[in-house]
Parts: structure tokens; sequence; C-alpha cells
């Protein structure tokens, strides 16, 4: 899964985010970490879900609505483009 | 060598003015060689007792007493302590430095200001105009010269717009009733002109700016402002990495040949994404000690450039910096009080 991130972002080891061009910060949990990071490797999306239920022990259908749910809100918020 | 440096705008309260971060970014990180001069206004002018940071205070007139005045008074500081460069941090000062700068280069006072040109295309009287003969993008703005004009900014721009003073103030109104309030404050405050601006729906970026003599610029540090006072003055805010407002402030500064420092209010519209141009104010902002944070130290660059020094190209800005303005009381013995008052300076 390809997405284009709209600025310069750095996310910390804790889960702290802060997006160097608008100057707004997050919070993201552990899933949303795990996926940000696998996203910004430019990991596919089957990769990705494949990894989700591997790592929190999920079946494929929570994995999917997490990764949609997730990315659905980074578009909302700016960080990837639409 | 030694550097002498004579700031002003030293009062610090709700609405600090720029001259306290001055000073600091010029002691930071581990002081200054040279003495620090402030040059306040009024015996209540809070950050001239700050000993920490200054070595002379002196009272200077107000600018609306006349240029022949304030340059009595700088020669006269300047015999006594001498000034090798004068930074003046006030929106209202600007026109008098640059009415009296021949007399102060004669003097061997240092100044690096805006040309009287860049002046002039950039108040907010006149700024509209040479952004829309520029191709920059500004909110839509009546300037109003004369009390009727109220009407033609109903109609023309709508609600809700900003009302501006000249120089200081600016209030959002919603309705007719705010509208004429505000503008009669302004007027008895200000007088006229006055701006009404466009409200832009958007986020609010600062930038911090200082300009060489080709327009080019120098220094350069954005920001977005994460905590407001009331009157709308950052207590906190955040540096940031941004290509577009980089780019967006060199379309600006070359237009219009800007030199010296400044503080420039963007803001980049919701619906359209687009960068527009709210103020070009031609001194450091308050939050100028940021700079220093984001290791472009702009006060500094600007004494260097006064003197004709030749200057290290800056870094650029660091993002994710942030300041937050934090209030702290200082102790004034009544001899402080005493020698400002009857001499109009004082000695640390």
């Amino acid at each position: 899964m390809e997405v284009n991130f709209k600025s310069e972002v750095t996310l910390s080891e804790s889960g702290f985010l802060f997006d160097h061009s608008s100057g707004l910060t997050y919070t993201l949990n552990p899933t949303g970490q795990f996926i940000f990071r696998a996203l910004q490797n430019g990991k596919g999306g089957q990769k990705i879900l494949s990894q989700i239920m591997d790592e929190f022990d999920v079946d494929d259908n929570t994995a999917r609505k997490d990764l949609d749910d997730f990315i659905q809100q980074l578009k909302e918020f700016g960080l990837i483009e639409q | 060598m030694n550097i002498n440096v004579a700031v002003t705008g030293l009062h610090a309260t709700d609405n600090p003015a720029p001259g306290i971060g001055v000073v600091r970014c010029l002691k930071y990180p581990d002081g200054w060689n040279g003495q620090i001069i402030g040059l306040g206004y009024d015996v209540y002018d809070t950050g001239i007792y700050d000993e920490d940071l200054l070595d002379h205070t002196y009272l200077i007139p107000y600018p609306n007493q006349g240029a022949d005045r304030a340059l009595n008074r700088i020669l006269y500081v300047h015999n006594q302590q001498r000034i090798d460069v004068l930074i003046p941090t006030l929106d209202s000062e600007v026109a008098t430095y640059l009415k009296i700068k021949p007399e102060l280069d004669k003097a061997g006072i240092a100044t690096y200001l805006p040309t009287e040109q860049a002046i002039k295309r950039s108040v907010k009287s006149a700024l509209y105009d040479f952004c829309q003969s520029n191709e920059i993008m500004t909110p839509d703005t009546v300037v109003i010269r004369e009390p009727g004009q109220l009407e033609e900014v109903f109609e023309r721009i709508g609600f809700p717009f900003f009302i501006k003073g000249q120089f200081y103030d600016a209030h959002k109104c919603t309705n007719r009733e705010e509208a004429t309030k505000h503008y009669k404050d302004l007027q008895r405050n200000w007088g006229l002109p006055m701006i009404a601006q466009k409200e832009i729906t958007g986020q609010e970026f600062d930038i911090c700016c200082v300009g060489g003599e080709n327009g080019d610029v120098i220094g350069a540090v954005p920001i977005r402002k994460i905590g407001l006072t009331e009157k709308g003055k950052a207590w906190a805010a955040v540096t940031l990495r941004n290509r577009e407002l980089l780019e967006f402030t060199r379309e600006i500064f070359q237009k219009i040949g800007w030199c010296g420092p400044c503080e420039l209010e963007i803001m980049q519209e919701d619906k359209t994404g687009n960068l527009i141009l709210l103020e070009i104010n031609p001194r450091f902002p308050a939050w100028v000690f940021l700079t220093a944070g984001a290791e472009q130290n702009l006060p500094r660059l600007v004494v260097d450039l006064a003197m004709g020094n030749s200057y290290e190209p800056l870094p650029p800005a660091k993002s994710g910096v942030t300041f937050v303005r934090h209030a702290t009381d200082l102790i004034c013995p009544l001899e402080y009080i005493e020698s400002l008052t009857i001499s109009g300076e004082l000695h640390y």
C-alpha cells in the first residue's frame, strides 16, 4: 500500500508524532505506531494486514478495519494525500 | 571589539514589546561582549529594570514628540555610552529612525532598517494595493480614511472582518454594533487611517525574518502559534520546517525589496490551501528569542549586518522547538525609580 505523506513528520519511540510543516502534534497508540511505521517503510497493504494479525493477535476483519480507520484518520488530519 | 547595542521596546506586560526578546538573543548563549543599553519611554516600562539583561537604561521621548527630540536624546546617550548599533523594535518608531538615519550614521550609530520605499509598500494602508499589483494574495481590504467609510466596508467586505489600527490593535467584527464600537476605539487611540480586512478561515503562521540589501531572505524562522492571549498574542508557539512558507517569504521579499528585520503574518486558507499575506510588521516579533532556540539568532545577525561585518550563512531553522511565555516579577529599589524619574537614566 503506497501512501504519500504530505509533509515531513517525525514519529518518536513514545508514539509522539510531529508534523514539521504545520506544527501539529498527535499521539499514536501502539497499533497506530505500528501501521504508521509500516506505511513509512512503503510496505504493501496485504503485508501490513498480515503483520497486524501476527503482532496483535487479531483476525483479518479486525486488522482490515484498524488499517482502514487509521488511514482515514491520517487523511482527515491532512497527513497523507487524499 | 566590544559592541554596544541600544534596544528600544522594553515594556513587556500582557502585550509584550520585542526589546527584551532581542536583548536575550544578543546575550544567548553565553553573554554579550559589550554593553546593552535599554531605551525606554516611561519610568514604568517593565523591562528597563531587568539588571541581568541591561547595563544602562535611558528614557527617550515618545515617537510622536518628533524626530529631532529623539535624535537629540539618542546623541546624548551616545555621548555617554557610545552606541555602536541601535535596534528599534516598535512599529511606530520605524519612520522616526529612518528620518534620523543619516545623522545616526554620521555619529557612528549603525542601524539595519528597511528602506523608506519598502515601508511605504508594506504599511497596512498600502499593503493591499501593493499585493494586488504584484500578485501576492492578501485578504480583501478597505482602507478607512474618513468616518463614513464603514458603510463601504459593510457593503464590499461583509462580516466577519477585522478592523485594525495603523500600527496596533486588531478586532474581529461580526456585526455593525461591534464594528462601530471598535472603529471608535481605534480612532480615539490611534487615529486614521485604519483598515478593514476580510476574515480568512485557516491556519495562521508567523515568520520572523531578516532581509538582505537585495531583498534576499538571510534568515527566516516560521512558527505556528499554539497558545493565544485574549488579545491574540502568542504565549506558546512551535517552530516549523515548511518549504511553501519559505518560498512565499522569498517571493514577498523580492517583490517588496525588504531589507532588515520583520514579522510576516500569513494565513493558509482551509478552503483552498492558498497562502495569504495578512501583514508585514517592520520589526522583530515579541517571540524573537525563539529564533535563538531554532539556531538562527536573528538579532545577532542584524548586529553583524548593521556593522557591515561578514557573517556565516545560517543553518535552516530547527523545527519542533517550542517557546512558552512565562511572566515573572522584578524587584525595583526605590532608588531605581527615583533615578529614572529625576534624571531619566539608570546605571546598573
